[in-house]
């Protein structure tokens, strides 16, 4: 066997075994299902089947869920407490929704004693923030397009960066009226994504995305948004 | 008696009094500072602050010298927490300023002054809200906590033997959740890494 043989052998080793080390590196769904069943909540596999279809997109959140279930597992409130708030996290799954800013929302919850009842109504709300603000989005003509998908229109962003500027935009509505802001005030909640988008500019999100987003969105639009939540 | 008697008489006895008396003047200033000086008091402290700030020539001096040495003991102590507090110390633990590592991840310093508490931790969305403690390892009461954080925003909150404490006094602004405050950082921003 010549060098050139034996390093075509390599390759192809190599080939074959990254793909197994990257799916080692992923959480198999087994580990949510055991997870699922410690609680035990009634419908796992209503729940499962949306983390599957979560664990398909490259910014899923794998690890920080599977840490929430276990900590669930372990609180003493009743399992169907528990459930609920998995409930609304598979709702949002279900939608298409990014999880991230949901999870952590539970699990400061959590850290903080919060009655379950009280972090799951947290948590509907801000489901309703972010399905209201991606419909903003979608309406001002900005869109997700999914990874390896041809980009067929001009305002397309790749589904992590939609997501990450869709979790700022509408956390940031989430705080302002959970800080007792007024869904009338437009102009407040504009200037405070301005100021966290701009932060973030160049950090964790493109300048480009940034510019689209304060160029398309006005103060008005996040009143509309803050109504259509709070009513 | 003529008065013109009687006139001389008295010049002459107030001449010869005088005379008397000046003789006892001779060294009289040297002998009631000397007796001054053994029956002076030991002076209190506020008296001789009292002293110090008195606007006479032989106590400026002494302003001068407590001034200058007071500058002095500041100056040290300025220089000596400068080295641990302010960038370019020797001591990068103490450092407001995060590290830099290759990979873009920096190490970040959580500081609290909680004098009392037997225990503080930091908790955020860096780890998980599950808890870091910070140590005071000198007693001092400065609670503090290095963790390694990749540029971006991160919301986190000090809990004080068991408390919640949201404002910390570095944070670059605050949110409210759950009716309680939580403050935030941002990593990293325009390269100042604050």
């Amino acid at each position: 066997m010549n060098s050139r043989t034996a390093s075509r052998l390599w390759v192809m080793v190599l080939l074959l075994i990254l793909p197994a080390v990257g799916a080692v590196a992923q959480i198999p769904l087994m580990d949510y299902e055991q997870a699922l069943y410690s609680i035990p909540v009634s419908n796992p596999d209503y729940i499962l089947s949306t983390i599957e279809m979560g664990l398909a997109q490259d910014d899923f959140p794998a690890e920080p869920l599977l840490r929430l279930i276990d900590r669930l597992a372990t609180h003493p409130a009743p399992a169907f407490e528990k459930e609920a708030i998995l409930i609304v996290l598979a709702h949002a799954m279900e939608d298409g929704l990014p999880i991230e800013g949901l999870i952590n929302r539970a699990s400061e919850g959590l850290a903080r004693n919060v009655p379950l009842g009280q972090i799951e109504q947290g948590l509907t709300q801000r489901v309703l923030v972010l399905r209201e603000t991606r419909d903003l989005l979608y309406a001002k003509g900005i869109f997700s397009a999914p990874a390896g998908a041809p980009q067929t229109m001009a305002n397309a962003i790749p589904m992590p960066r939609f997501n990450q500027l869709l979790i700022h935009i509408s956390g940031t509505i989430s705080e302002f009226l959970e800080g007792g802001g007024s869904p009338f005030e437009g102009h407040v909640m504009y200037q405070e994504i301005y100021n966290r988008l701009t932060l973030l500019q160049g950090v964790t999100l493109l300048a480009e995305d940034v510019e689209l987003i304060l160029d398309r969105i006005e103060a008005s639009d996040l009143t509309q948004v803050a109504l259509a939540t709070v009513s | 008696m003529k008065p013109d008697a009687l006139e001389l008489l008295l010049q002459d006895t107030l001449k010869a009094e005088v005379a008397t008396s000046a003789e006892r003047l001779i060294d009289l200033e040297e002998r009631v500072m000397m007796e001054l000086g053994e029956r002076r008091p030991r002076l209190r402290w506020s008296q001789w602050l009292g002293q110090l700030l008195a606007p006479s020539r032989s106590t400026r001096l002494g302003q001068l010298v407590f001034v200058g040495a007071t500058a002095a003991i500041f100056l040290f102590v300025g220089l000596t927490l400068s080295d641990h507090i302010l960038p370019g110390g020797d001591s990068p633990k103490l450092s407001l300023q995060p590290i830099h590592a290759a990979d873009g991840t920096q190490e970040v310093l959580f500081v609290l002054p909680a004098m009392d508490a037997e225990n503080v931790a930091v908790v955020g969305n860096f780890n998980a809200w599950e808890g870091t403690d910070l140590s005071d390892p000198d007693g001092d009461g400065i609670w503090t906590a290095s963790v390694p954080l990749s540029p971006g925003r991160y919301e986190y909150a000090f809990i004080i033997d068991g408390r919640w404490w949201g404002q910390d006094p570095l944070a670059d602004e605050y949110i409210q959740s759950f009716g309680e405050y939580s403050s935030v950082r941002y990593i990293g921003r325009g390269g100042d890494g604050a």
